[in-house]
């Protein structure tokens, strides 16, 4: 559905894009991520064309960004960043005047109700954007993209301003709408992204650094495994049950449980051996009394923090060369 | 077709949200009857020649500028123009449909001052082939300017310093038709003045239709120029992707 190939952008001799490719399939929904500044918004606005790539080439639905924008435009619907409206325009005024230019004509009214039910602004219906709270002039402007039933959502940062109960209802409206749409929303919000999205494509610094499943991510930014254990037993015991596995990279112990227990962080490479089915068999030879046993994930913070920086550490390097 | 009337329809309407457009409306109502009122009376004839010559420099430095400012300056400051330019909707119509609601709006202030030739065929028997030609030299003139006006806005997106610059752009245009500023141009370098004055002052042309002759070749000046600008302005927000 969407296709950038070897895109390039740059703003004077700024660098926003550089060599990006990436495609989407149809009904996938992408986390765009990355920190500010990375190109996320730069490679929305080419996709809206709203700009023009220096150097590659992009389409959406099989149209060409520079050769046929028209037909682009009428299947995107758009939320930028910086959530544009025209702030002397009543809510329903506005909503009726993107309906118009988008060309719905039959379809306004039926469309209109639609709109304004999924974004819940009834009754803010008659007011003027200008008064508008944050929240709903998000909502407003995110119910403008999506007026016209586009095939593909380009959202910048869809929930940023909602409070937690509205950003969980957008949550549900993107997924819901997600059965027959293309989207892509940005965000630096990470549990967002794992929330909603099908895949995340991590861009720093103008480089596409990862592209996959969330869970493809993790495993790739962290090759340690970690579980951790809490038994009823003394410390010494523990210690020398763990000295039977050599796989284990690393002990840390939890110093917040009591006296007679041992809680533990075991980190090892989930490559070599399976850890959990090994910890099964020590405790069942030692008739341990199991208090928590979890695999622990890395948090997505740090997650991201790592692969931002790992692309920080290559682009120092070549900047060596 | 229906583009430019959905653009014109939610541009004019703006118009009359902002407090701005009426009372630029009524400055330059008021400013050009009492204007005319004086030379009126001090005179005493019945014709509209003393409105007409001081309309040009009035349109030109203040109420063209002050009405063609929010065109495009307000969308960039908005960050509205992002999702315009980006709705499937060719650039030269979202230009024609803003130009002519601006249009209209001036239409509508320049009838405000309709009741000068009412009050004249009241008291007394005008000769209205020059006022209906001034009216109509007035439109044109006044399309040509709001053309150089929505240009110029869409290159900044600060409404006063698009004014600032419409107003100095207008003002030179029209001083330039004046017989002694080309005068003063030529002495300093020959030849460039005359120029200028021939072909690009205002003034001259305007003077011609006011006059009541209809001249084709000051019409083609007008509308050319004005379809001129407004193709460099759609032109001008498309290169703004690269």
């Amino acid at each position: 559905m969407i296709e950038l190939q070897n895109v390039s952008k740059y703003y004077g001799t700024v660098c926003a894009l550089d060599d990006v490719s990436f495609s989407i399939k149809k009904g996938e929904i992408i986390g765009l991520v990355g920190p500010n500044g990375a190109g996320k918004t730069t490679a929305m606005k080419i996709i809206t064309t709203y700009t023009a790539p220096t150097r590659g080439k992009a389409s959406v639905g099989g149209y060409d960004v520079i050769e046929n924008p028209l037909e682009v435009r009428r299947l995107i619907g758009y939320l930028p960043e910086t959530v544009p409206l025209y702030d002397d325009m009543l809510v329903s005024e506005y909503l009726e005047f993107m309906g118009q230019i988008r060309h719905l004509n039959g379809t306004l009214k039926k469309r209109l109700d639609w709109v304004v039910e999924a974004c819940g602004l009834e009754s803010v219906l008659k007011r003027k954007i200008g008064v508008l709270s944050k929240g709903y002039r998000q909502r407003t402007c995110l119910a403008q993209a999506m007026i016209h039933d586009p095939d593909v959502l380009i959202l910048d940062e869809p929930t940023s301003g909602l409070d937690p109960i509205q950003i969980i209802g957008i949550r549900e409206l993107i997924k819901q709408l997600a059965k027959d749409k293309t989207i892509i929303l940005s965000t630096h919000i990470l549990p967002e992204v794992s929330t909603v999205s099908d895949r995340i494509l991590v861009i720093s610094r103008g480089r596409v650094v990862a592209d996959g499943s969330f869970d493809d991510l993790i495993s790739k930014v962290t090759k340690r495994g970690s579980i951790y254990i809490a038994v009823k037993t003394g410390k010494k015991d523990f210690q020398a049950a763990m000295k039977s596995i050599t796989e284990i990279d690393e002990l840390s112990f939890d110093g917040t449980v009591p006296r007679n227990i041992v809680g533990c962080h075991i980190y090892y490479n989930p490559a070599k051996i399976d850890m959990v089915a090994e910890l099964n068999k020590i405790i069942r030879e030692r008739k341990w009394d199991i208090l928590d046993f979890r695999r622990e994930r890395l948090s997505l913070e740090e997650s991201f923090i790592r692969l931002t920086q790992s692309s920080d550490l290559k682009n120092g390097s070549s900047n060596n060369r | 077709m229906k583009d430019i009337s959905i653009v014109f329809k939610r541009e004019f309407r703006t118009y009359f949200y902002s407090p701005i457009a009426y009372v630029f409306s009524i400055i330059f109502i008021v400013l050009n009857t009492s204007l005319y009122m004086f030379h009126f009376f001090f005179i005493g004839n019945c014709d509209m020649r003393s409105f007409f010559s001081s309309l040009p420099l009035v349109l030109g430095l203040i109420f063209i500028p002050a009405i063609s400012m929010r065109l495009w300056s307000e969308e960039k400051k908005l960050g509205t123009i992002e999702l315009l330019l980006t709705m499937p909707v060719r650039t030269e119509y979202i230009v024609l449909g803003k130009f002519l609601a601006s249009f209209a709006f001036y239409l509508i202030a320049l009838a405000g001052t309709l009741t000068i030739p009412v009050a004249l065929l009241i008291l007394g028997k005008p000769d209205f082939g020059p006022i209906i030609g001034g009216y109509f030299g007035a439109a044109l003139l006044g399309g040509f300017f709001l053309s150089i006006g929505i240009f110029i806005s869409s290159f900044f997106s600060d409404q006063i310093i698009s004014l600032i610059i419409t107003s100095l752009v207008c003002g030179f245009l029209v001083l330039i038709g004046w017989q002694y500023v080309p005068m003063v141009i030529d002495g300093w370098i020959p030849g460039l003045g005359e120029f200028l004055y021939k072909y690009i002052g205002v003034t001259r042309h305007f003077n011609d239709i006011e006059r009541g002759v209809i001249n084709i070749q000051s019409i083609i000046y007008f509308l050319s120029f004005t379809m001129l600008f407004l193709y460099l302005n759609a032109k001008v927000l498309e290169r703004r992707k690269y």
